[in-house]
């Protein structure tokens, strides 16, 4: 999928304006975010889950090259094939290569972020396989030509009259508007077709864990069942930092995972598939293919500040905790990952220069880092990533910082080393700006601090400071 | 083709390594914990599950009512059959597919079905894994009105019903019918999701790990039109627990 995230600004301007989508994306605050909270304070040891959960992500993440060997290993001891992935493209020509080969109809396609960095229904679709997601919001999103609003819930911004137009060829503006059971069920109809014929899926990974060679899928719909079932074929794609090294450790990640996604207890279905059918079963998988993707993850990796955004499980809470997000909308973020978590990996996954604006579309409240399961500190690689942009690095197109700016701010960093210094600073600043004040307040500053004025006025600096007012006071006491 | 060797070596040096090490054992995952470990876990979770079978089983109906499970309790066999006739007759049922799971068999549920008119078929298969049957089974799961299993596990934690595919236990018959009836016995409930995958481990590491594993909870939802919870987007519209009683 090519990033977009030089429209930021554009996009969050429209959605912003566009009531429908700000009543819409409400219910990842409504839903998601308040049923988060219920189900963490149900859960009496839900703290020591977050810290259990992020040594396991630490632990792993350390020792990936260890544990992705260990997976493959037993992948293929299992009697599946394991490919490795170095980018988009690789991954993509290796499905559609053994789509091919094994003779391919229908694709199903079960709901998998990385499957989007891949682009991979459109491409199947356009190789003349019939590829349909089978996730109803995933559904929804490919019968508009979108791309996913939420990690969790891509068509949030959707309302019912927009599905209607979707899934209905009879649906006419001013009809009345179906209710949400009834698009369901014209969804369920459309897809059963889909599944019965499918001959090969197309799923993610929630978790793969290493000594087993197992991987574990979370559904609400049983679109994952269905594409452990029914096709010959299973493919599963995962990013490379997906392992848990036991099976055991299962059941501290998906009671993490499940809580901080929807606020449930547990989703309606979790699959585990040890590959493809066993020899006693008649259905199931003739073949189990798994596709481990770096794409731009040895980056994250390699990078000691960032390394920790490894640990994301994609649940898509701090989505959902983000006044940002919950105001500018998915589609703004330009790439597959929206939110606090695509600010900090968009940047680095995609290796675009002109994505400064996403980690600058924050006001570091923290409710992302407090909400994420596996404590990630979004927060601090927010300002790391802002630094690297002000300060200019190789992966920027140009600092977000101009020469005046700097310069601005390295004489600010003089002036409030000492207190004489910072005395006659602003001593100095108040000479220097009092001629363009009005009434105390700089309602218009000059360049290059003018950007700064445009929503707010500038307080003028005190003509006495706080200090000499208090030594004068305790003066006159005496 | 990407190379294995050459993706595997490019992390260890993302990691500022020159070789993969060993983790270190004495860490938060149980990767490391030991074979008499994992057994003692499985083993007490397995007595705790038949010690406190009454509490467990109270407990797995009240989570599972809140999830969206129809629970029925039914003090004796016989009233499991009636259960199962009475659900056959309301979803006016003319194919039924069931499990070979044990307790289907102790309550009767051939009869408890075919006095309704319909018919019952069971997703044992004779060994015979020909493409030809396989789309045969695969036409009749998605034909049936009603499909009926025993579980492997329940846990009371969540209400969740585990099922083990095998032979005799297909995939489809919990999921492609529009109605999925489990029956329970005392004895099967477990705590939580620990006990259950304590016990997965002990099985991986006695070389008998089951080839899949389903937890299902509840009937299939969606949210993705409006926030508004739907059941029955692909699986099963309603789903029947049947707890039998200590008899």
């Amino acid at each position: 999928m090519k990033p977009l995230t030089v429209n930021f600004r554009s996009k969050s301007a429209d959605t912003l304006q566009d009531a429908q989508i700000q009543q819409s994306i409400e219910h990842v605050y409504t839903g998601f975010f308040k049923g988060r909270l219920v189900a963490a304070g149900d859960t009496p040891d839900w703290e020591d889950l977050r810290t259990k959960g992020k040594a396991i992500k630490d632990h792993t993440i350390a020792h990936l090259d260890y544990y992705l060997g260990q997976l493959a290993d037993n992948v293929e001891k299992n009697g599946g094939s394991v490919f490795f992935a170095e980018d988009a493209a690789e991954a993509r020509k290796h499905i559609i290569d053994l789509a091919h080969k094994r003779n391919i109809k229908t694709v199903i396609k079960s709901k998998s972020m990385v499957s989007e960095e891949m682009g991979l229904a459109e491409a199947m679709n356009d190789e003349g396989f019939e590829t349909v997601e089978t996730d109803l919001g995933e559904y929804i999103i490919q019968l508009a030509g979108e791309t996913p609003y939420h990690l969790i819930a891509p068509a949030v911004h959707k309302s019912r009259s927009d599905v209607a137009k979707l899934l209905d060829d009879d649906y006419k503006e001013g009809d009345r508007v179906p209710d949400a059971t009834e698009l369901t069920m014209m969804a369920r109809e459309k897809l059963r077709g889909v599944f019965e014929r499918a001959d090969m899926s197309v799923t993610g990974v929630n978790f793969a864990v290493a000594e087993s060679g197992s991987i574990a899928l979370v559904t609400n719909e049983g679109n994952g069942r269905m594409s452990t079932t029914i096709p010959r074929v299973h493919v599963a794609v995962m990013g490379m930092e997906k392992i848990v090294p036991s099976i055991q450790d299962l059941s501290t990640m998906l009671r993490i995972l499940i809580r901080s996604a929807t606020g449930q207890r547990i989703s309606t279905y979790v699959t585990m598939v040890n590959g493809r059918r066993t020899s006693d079963e008649e259905e199931g998988p003739e073949e189990f293919h798994l596709v481990i993707l770096d794409n731009g993850r040895q980056k994250l990796l390699a990078d000691e500040q960032m390394r920790e955004s490894l640990n994301c499980i994609r649940c898509g809470a701090c989505l959902n905790a983000c006044p940002v997000y919950r105001k500018v909308g998915g589609h703004a973020y330009g790439w597959v990952y929206p939110g606090p978590i695509g600010a900090i990996v968009t940047p680095v996954l995609t290796g675009v220069k002109d994505a400064s604006n996403l980690p600058a579309a924050s006001s570091l409240c923290g409710a992302c880092h407090d909400a994420c399961p596996v404590k990630i500190n979004i927060p601090r690689m927010l300002l790391e990533l802002r630094y690297r942009n002000a300060e200019g690095s190789s992966d920027i197109e140009e600092r977000t910082s101009s020469a005046a700016e700097r310069g601005i701010w390295k004489a600010w960093r003089i002036g409030m080393m000492g207190r004489k210094r910072f005395d006659w600073a602003a001593r100095l600043s108040r000479i220097a700006l009092l001629p363009i004040a009005r009434g105390g307040w700089l309602k218009k500053a000059p360049p290059p601090i003018s950007g700064w004025t445009s929503t707010r006025d500038f307080p003028l600096t005190a003509a006495k400071s706080l200090k000499s007012r208090l030594s004068s006071r305790a003066k006159k006491a005496k | 083709m990407a190379d294995r060797a050459k993706f595997i070596s490019a992390v260890t040096a993302s990691l500022g390594r020159s070789e993969i090490l060993a983790p270190p054992t004495e860490t938060a995952t149980a990767a490391f914990e030991d074979a008499d470990t994992a057994k003692s876990i499985a083993e007490r979770a397995l007595a705790t599950a038949s010690e406190r079978s009454s509490e467990l089983a109270n407990r797995m109906a009240e989570a599972a009512a809140v999830i969206g499970w129809k629970v029925h309790r039914s003090a004796n066999r016989e009233d499991v059959a009636d259960v199962i006739t009475s659900i056959c007759e309301q979803k006016q049922a003319t194919s039924v597919l069931r499990s070979t799971h044990e307790v289907l068999t102790q309550i009767g549920v051939d009869t408890a079905v075919t006095n309704t008119g319909a018919s019952i078929a069971t997703t044992e298969h004779s060994g015979d894994t020909s493409s030809d049957l396989v789309d045969e089974s695969k036409a009749a799961a998605f034909k049936a009105d009603i499909g009926i299993t025993g579980v492997d596990y329940a846990i009371a934690e969540s209400g969740t019903v585990v099922l083990h595919p095998r032979s005799g236990l297909s995939r489809l018959v919990s999921l492609a019918p529009p109605t999925h009836i489990a029956v329970l016995r005392p004895g099967e409930v477990l705590e939580s999701l620990d006990e259950l995958f304590a016990m997965e481990r002990n099985d991986f590491l006695l070389g008998d790990l089951a080839g899949s594993m389903n937890l299902i909870s509840g009937p299939s939802k969606t949210a993705d039109i409006e926030g508004t919870t739907v059941t029955g987007i692909h699986g099963p519209l309603e789903v029947h627990l049947v707890i039998l009683g200590n008899d």
